[in-house]
């Protein structure tokens, strides 16, 4: 868990620990990795755009990590700039924290980062000279105000239309500081020096005002609960929900916008943050019911609600009313996983999703299809009766069963009887790059192994003692996006 | 400004009609006609009201053009 405090509230011991773990990743090289890593991003897919919060609450909590490794404290967190009371006499800038201002020149000359001490680097890697600053010399002579920070607090949706800093309303765009107060493009101006280009990581300060600009959009989660982010699709590739985001490596979390929305997950306290109750688990739609009636009664709202799939089959996920809906099918067992999506293949602009599905937890994601709208709809869940395509059975020790993942987020299930207690392997074969989850027994629903490179190049294999019973074995592309083909069998050994 | 140049924090800015170098760089830059403003990849966090203005910022502020020494 990382606790994150303003940084004028540190104590000694507190400020020492943070300056000496990020002295000593700039001395194992991994510092200047992320510098880099900001720097040779693609400029308008982390600025300017839906992503620009998620992409950058991943690489901070990244650099979290590995200062809690080089410390050895699992609980040290970045501390956040407190902007309204952050100015340039703000103890932060005291010489055993950040240090202060930069001279006539702009050279920082005092504290753990002045000239001498620390280097900067180009985006090539390469040493590019002393740490530079120029409080309130470049046009924005005043920080953010907690009154400014407040009317951004009050805007929704998070995002809209263009996606980029023409976008209103847009309480990413107002934080970013494309339009209204200007917060988080204020803090890197008006430190001005290393903090104007690509490379503004290079100055520590960067991760204190990207730690504020979290808080802010964590309080704002907070506070609007229903107000999920966007776009869920159909904006610029790397900036919707499940996209993976520009330069973001693989990693304890996943790299896509909805793999970090959510702070408390990943671990991270903000001091002095309203602490939210545990949310309750999303309305539960009884499969074959009556439409349950909804509505987005707040521009930008998105409703969640989930389904329970007893036994495979097919399946219709539909609304009806009045309301131009979208929907999405997250699942199974995972509301983070994208199945599909429909705008209007239902009736008079409804969504609606038929498809097979395996036993399990689904969750459906419903907004509007405009940002700006409002309005009421119903949505339901129907069988469809028996299953159109029954899961293919393996026989152990038998032949094996070609197959592939034909589309993105496509998962194929097998079922095979175990009727002898051993040690047996399931495993693919080819060159696609499968994972693989081993369900049961006599059940779809418990997992109880899962592999990705086990076998064979990028094939999946789980070999374990198995008791007397049906398992199932389900198999999906390593990438959500990716598809190929595929071979599976099952052996006793 | 059709053409210009000038020696700016010891770099050479060029203008050439829409084309912007710096020490014969050409730098990418965007102009965004809601705003009237100009930006470029190296200077993220700025929109400025003309391109020399831009090239200038970049010139004294990219580590891959200034000439700070420790």
């Amino acid at each position: 868990m990382a606790i994150r405090k303003d940084a004028n509230t540190l104590t000694a011991t507190e400020r020492a620990e943070f300056v000496a773990a990020i002295q000593e990743l700039k001395a194992e090289g991994i510092y200047d990795q992320f510098v880099l890593r900001h720097a040779n991003a693609i400029m308008n897919a982390i600025h300017r755009c839906p992503a620009f919060l998620p992409w950058h609450r991943r690489f901070i909590f990244d650099l979290e990590l590995e200062l809690q490794r080089v410390s050895g404290n699992p609980n040290l967190g970045i501390p956040y700039w407190n902007w309204p009371s952050g100015g340039a006499n703000a103890s932060m800038w005291d010489d055993d924290l950040l240090g202060g201002n930069g001279d006539a020149g702009g050279v920082v000359r005092t504290g753990p980062f002045r000239s001498g001490q620390w280097t900067v680097i180009n985006s090539s890697g390469l040493p590019a000279g002393p740490l530079m600053r120029e409080f309130g010399q470049n046009g924005l002579p005043t920080l953010p105000t907690q009154a400014e920070i407040d009317q951004v607090m009050a805007v929704t949706p998070y995002d809209t239309s263009p996606w980029n800093m023409n976008s209103n309303p847009s309480f990413r765009n107002q934080l970013e500081g494309w339009i209204g107060p200007n917060l988080h493009n204020r803090g890197h101006v008006w430190v001005g020096g290393s903090m104007l280009p690509m490379t503004s990581p290079n100055d520590p300060v960067f991760f204190m005002n990207h730690c504020m600009v979290d808080k802010i959009w964590h309080e704002w989660q907070i506070r609007f609960p229903n107000q999920g982010y966007l776009p869920a699709n159909g904006g610029p590739f790397g900036q919707n929900l499940t996209d993976p985001m520009n330069n973001t490596p693989s990693g304890q979390v996943g790299s896509r916008p909805i793999d970090v929305l959510d702070s408390a997950a990943l671990g991270i306290v903000y001091d002095g943050a309203v602490v939210p109750p545990p949310p309750p688990p999303p309305p539960l739609i009884i499969v074959g019911a009556a439409p349950i009636p909804a509505d987005i009664a707040t521009a930008g709202e998105t409703d969640v609600f989930r389904f329970e799939v007893p036994t495979f089959g097919p399946h219709t996920m539909f609304t009806t009313g009045p309301s131009d809906t979208f929907m999405t099918l997250f699942g199974p067992n995972d509301p983070n996983v994208e199945v599909t999506s429909d705008d209007d293949a239902g009736d008079n602009f409804n969504a609606q999703i038929a498809r097979n599905l395996s036993a399990g937890t689904y969750y459906l994601r419903i907004r509007l299809f405009s940002p700006s709208a409002t309005g009421n709809y119903a949505v339901a869940v129907r069988s469809e009766g028996a299953p159109a395509n029954p899961v293919p059975e393996l026989v152990v020790n038998g032949a094996s069963i070609d197959a592939a993942i034909s589309a993105a987020n496509e998962s194929d299930v097998y079922r095979f009887n175990i009727a002898t207690e051993a040690i047996y392997t399931i495993e693919t074969s080819g060159t696609t790059d499968t994972f693989m989850t081993l369900h049961g027994p006599n059940s779809q629903i418990p997992e109880i192994d899962r592999n990705d490179d086990g076998g064979v190049s990028f094939n999946a294999r789980i070999q374990r003692q198995l008791s007397p019973g049906e398992y199932f074995a389900r198999v999906r592309h390593y990438s959500p996006i990716g598809t190929g083909a595929y071979s599976i069998r099952v052996t006793q050994g | 400004m059709a053409q210009h140049t000038e020696i700016f924090e010891g770099c050479t800015i060029v203008i050439n009609d829409t084309k912007l170098t710096i020490n014969g760089k050409e730098i990418d830059y965007q102009y965004d006609a809601a705003k009237d403003k100009f930006s470029s990849k190296y200077m993220p966090y700025t929109l400025y009201g003309s391109l020399l203005e831009l090239a200038r910022a970049i010139a004294k502020n990219s580590v891959e053009f200034s000439h700070v020494q420790e």
